[in-house]
């Protein structure tokens, strides 16, 4: 244990020094840590043992269009259909155009039952259920605009020409988009444009998750050749389509990742050729004692794995920490409905510290162990 | 009048030129970084903010904050053309063209799937985009399932060259020419005849009249006009203006580009700080020289500073340069509002590269302070005694 003890000892002798490469190096892994996470959250959205059974069906050319009400009966037919909603988004304003958040207009007899992962008081789903002009609305939205059961809201009828006038009549907690909109009664909406009978799209429960894919294709089959086909998913693939819809993300944050793992290098880089420069002498003197050149070689690559370590761990697990107190899903009004730095970038930005240290030390390091005797003690400081 | 030993500042950071290049190297690449992302936001903005004219309109929905949202009677067509303001071409007919926008579900050349925005025009909606220059094919005839489609779109989705054809609705739509619109926001689209649209679609409405009037003073008049009517339950919103609100699409990016910018600077702060000191404290002996001389400790610290300042320098040039290739790359994104894809390119502008600079020159500065001020306070007597 020599060894480390030496080794702390070298990097606590310049102390600012030490320090100053570490935070360097925690804040860059702080943001790649952020952007892994960014990624890792829009290529995997939450899921729940509810959600993994849930179906999507939309009109086959494009989300914009309708399908009419009527599918519904069809669809509650399919074979491994265990329950079935149709939702349309109805995109109102509240106050101000720039308070975005979801909101659909539902029917209301299955909602829970394919959105068994929503949870709320059987109170106020009760009420809600009774009330044509009620709505519920997630927790996380209610906390944004500090609504209460029993508060009346206005939607501006931005898309349909009416306005909704709704009363909160429960808050919910959960459920796919984990709290961040707003669900009113579909026979509300429709009656109010006149009775025209179409909806957006419709939910679907599947019996067990093994046969979402044989269900899609029968429920497309249904409507292929009728005005208005479908396309069926499961919700994740639905969900990821946003995502991809975004571009390719992907691309630009490895890219920046990657872009930062070498600015990073080269901080490092810098400091171990400085922190190795001014030990010249030293080294050669360990070696006129008789420590071998690979115990030199690791000693000095043990220092320089030990500050990007540091600096690592600071930076990734300061993410982690940071983003487990901030509620995304309200920062981002749903977009992002969760935001959880895991075990597994963890790891990546640990195996990121380890490499740069052995990179940035690598190539002094190896000259100075090499260095001969003579030469080292020969240089005065 | 601070008197600086430039030459000094200047051959010692030649000296130590590993040291330094590092340094700037890593400025650089966050610079790099900052500046690419810049030009990602911008070439999203400008793309919104240099399309439309100041002497057209775009009539849509009251209500609606956009063309795709937006649907209303063909009958208040004839209504809005004939609004005193509106302009008329040579052989007297009103300069307004109604239109249809649908969005379709198309992969792009990697395979995933992503939105598109398909705009059904007149023969007079020609007129009203002079942008729009064709560089491949020919005009689209009327009658017929053919479509246009911008350039940019052509190189990033399947089967949208000229002659292919692409299934959409209920046929197959053949590609008979290829637009340019110049960087605009109609870059994004699909160009259909307006009828076979919304037969196609069964949607016998328009979703907004582009109509161009006699002046801006009569552009203002049309617009009071269509305001004040509650019947038609319609407004009249300047091209450009409309277009520069749908900028709203680039909020995401602009605050993760911040927020990489904000973070990135913070490192390379410290990695200046980092370098300077190491400078500082290897220097002693020459500064305290440079004070021996009769130099103030003003002087030692504007000089280091200025060191602090060249690398930031020489960071933030290399920055640009290594960012430039960005340039003109193109790439989109989904444009929310319109729930279609907004295509775009990365733009460097010499407002960029000077944030860009100015940014080095910051993290530079910030970085340089501590150390200077450590350097300016060195003292003769610690230095002469070791």
């Amino acid at each position: 244990m020599k060894f480390i003890g030496l080794l702390l000892h070298n990097i606590l002798r310049n102390r600012r020094r030490s320090i100053l490469t570490v935070t360097s190096i925690a804040v860059s892994l702080f943001l790649i840590a952020t952007l892994l996470t960014l990624l890792t959250e829009l290529e995997s959205p939450p899921e729940t043992p509810d959600s993994a059974l849930r179906l999507i069906t939309r009109h086959k050319v494009s989300l914009f269009n309708s399908l009419p009400v009527a599918y519904r009966a069809k669809i509650a037919q399919v074979e491994g259909v265990e329950a079935v909603f149709g939702s349309m988004w109805f995109g109102g304003v509240y106050k101000d155009p720039k308070n975005f958040f979801m909101q659909f207009a539902a029917d209301t007899d299955q909602f829970f039952v394919v959105n068994a992962d929503m949870v709320i008081p059987e109170g106020q789903r009760k009420v809600y259920l009774e009330d044509r002009t009620g709505a519920i609305v997630g927790e996380n939205l209610a906390k944004r605009f500090g609504w209460k059961v029993g508060d009346r809201i206005t939607l501006e009828g931005a898309l349909w020409d009416f306005d909704a006038e709704l009363t909160v009549r429960g808050i919910y907690s959960g459920g796919g988009d984990v709290g961040s909109s707003l669900f009113f009664h579909w026979e509300y909406f429709n009656e109010a444009l006149g009775n025209p009978g179409f909806t957006g799209t419709f939910s679907i429960r599947a019996r067990s998750a093994e046969e979402i894919p044989a269900i899609a294709d029968r429920v497309d089959a249904l409507f292929q050749n009728s005005t208005a086909p479908t396309k069926t998913e499961s919700e994740k693939t639905f969900v990821l389509g946003f995502a991809s819809m975004m571009g390719n993300v992907r691309l630009l944050i490895t890219s920046i990742a990657s872009v930062v793992i070498f600015t990073i290098v080269l901080v490092a880089a810098n400091t171990m050729a400085m922190s190795i420069r001014e030990r010249t002498r030293e080294i050669g003197i360990l070696k006129a004692l008789g420590f071998r050149r690979s115990q030199i070689l690791s000693l000095l690559l043990g220092e320089s794995v030990f500050l990007s370590l540091a600096g690592a761990l600071i930076g990734s697990f300061g993410a982690r920490a940071l983003f487990s107190n901030i509620n995304m899903a309200m920062v981002t009004a749903g977009f992002l409905p969760r935001f959880y730095v895991t075990p597994g970038t963890l790891l990546i930005c640990g195996g990121i510290g380890v490499f740069v240290g052995v990179i940035a030390a690598g190539l002094p390091a190896w000259s100075a162990a090499r260095r001969p005797v003579i030469a080292a003690l020969r240089q005065v400081a | 009048m601070i008197k600086i030993p430039l030459r000094y500042n200047i051959g010692s950071l030649l000296a130590r030129w590993p040291g330094t290049l590092m340094t700037a190297g890593g400025i650089g690449l966050t610079v790099a970084i900052v500046v690419t992302m810049m030009a990602l936001v911008g070439g999203l903005e400008s793309t919104f903010i240099e399309t439309g004219r100041d002497n057209q309109l775009i009539v849509i929905r009251q209500g609606s904050l956009n063309e795709v949202n937006s649907y209303f009677n063909r009958d208040l067509f004839q209504m809005i053309r004939f609004l005193p303001g509106v302009a008329k071409d040579d052989r007297g007919e009103a300069l307004a063209s109604g239109e249809i926008i649908v969005v379709i579900n198309h992969a792009r050349m990697g395979g995933e799937s992503s939105n598109v925005l398909v705009r059904g025009l007149s023969d007079m909606g020609f007129v009203l985009h002079p942008e729009a220059k064709i560089v491949a094919g020919r005009r689209l005839n009327p009658g017929l399932r053919e479509i246009m489609v911008s350039r940019s779109l052509s190189q990033r989705f399947q089967s949208m060259a000229l002659g292919d054809s692409i299934r959409f609705a209920r046929s197959e739509w053949k590609v008979v020419g290829i637009f340019d619109t110049g960087g605009t926001a109609y870059d994004s689209e699909v160009w259909a005849d307006y009828n076979e649209i919304a037969q196609d679609w069964d949607r016998p409405i328009y979703s907004s009249i582009l109509l161009r009037a006699d002046s801006p003073a009569a552009a203002d008049q049309i617009r009071r006009r269509v305001a004040d009517d509650q019947r038609i339950n319609l407004q009249a919103i300047s091209q450009r203006q409309y277009f520069a609100e749908q900028t709203s699409s680039s909020m995401g990016i602009r605050t993760l580009g911040f927020f990489i910018a904000v973070v990135m600077g913070i490192g390379a702060c410290f990695a200046a700080m980092n370098m300077m000191y190491g400078a500082v404290m290897s220097r002693a002996t020459e500064i305290a020289a440079l004070r021996a001389i009769g130099f103030r400790r003003r002087s030692i610290l504007a000089s280091f500073l200025v060191e602090s300042l060249i690398v930031g320098a020489a960071g933030g040039i290399i920055g640009c340069i290594v960012a430039l290739p960005m340039h003109g790359v193109s790439t989109g994104t989904a444009n929310f509002q319109a729930f279609s894809e907004i295509l775009f390119n990365f733009r460097i502008t010499p407002a960029i590269v000077l944030r860009g600079l100015l940014f080095a020159l910051t993290v530079g500065v910030l970085g340089g302070y501590l150390p200077a001020r450590r350097a300016a306070r060195t003292r003769l007597i610690d230095v002469m005694r070791e």
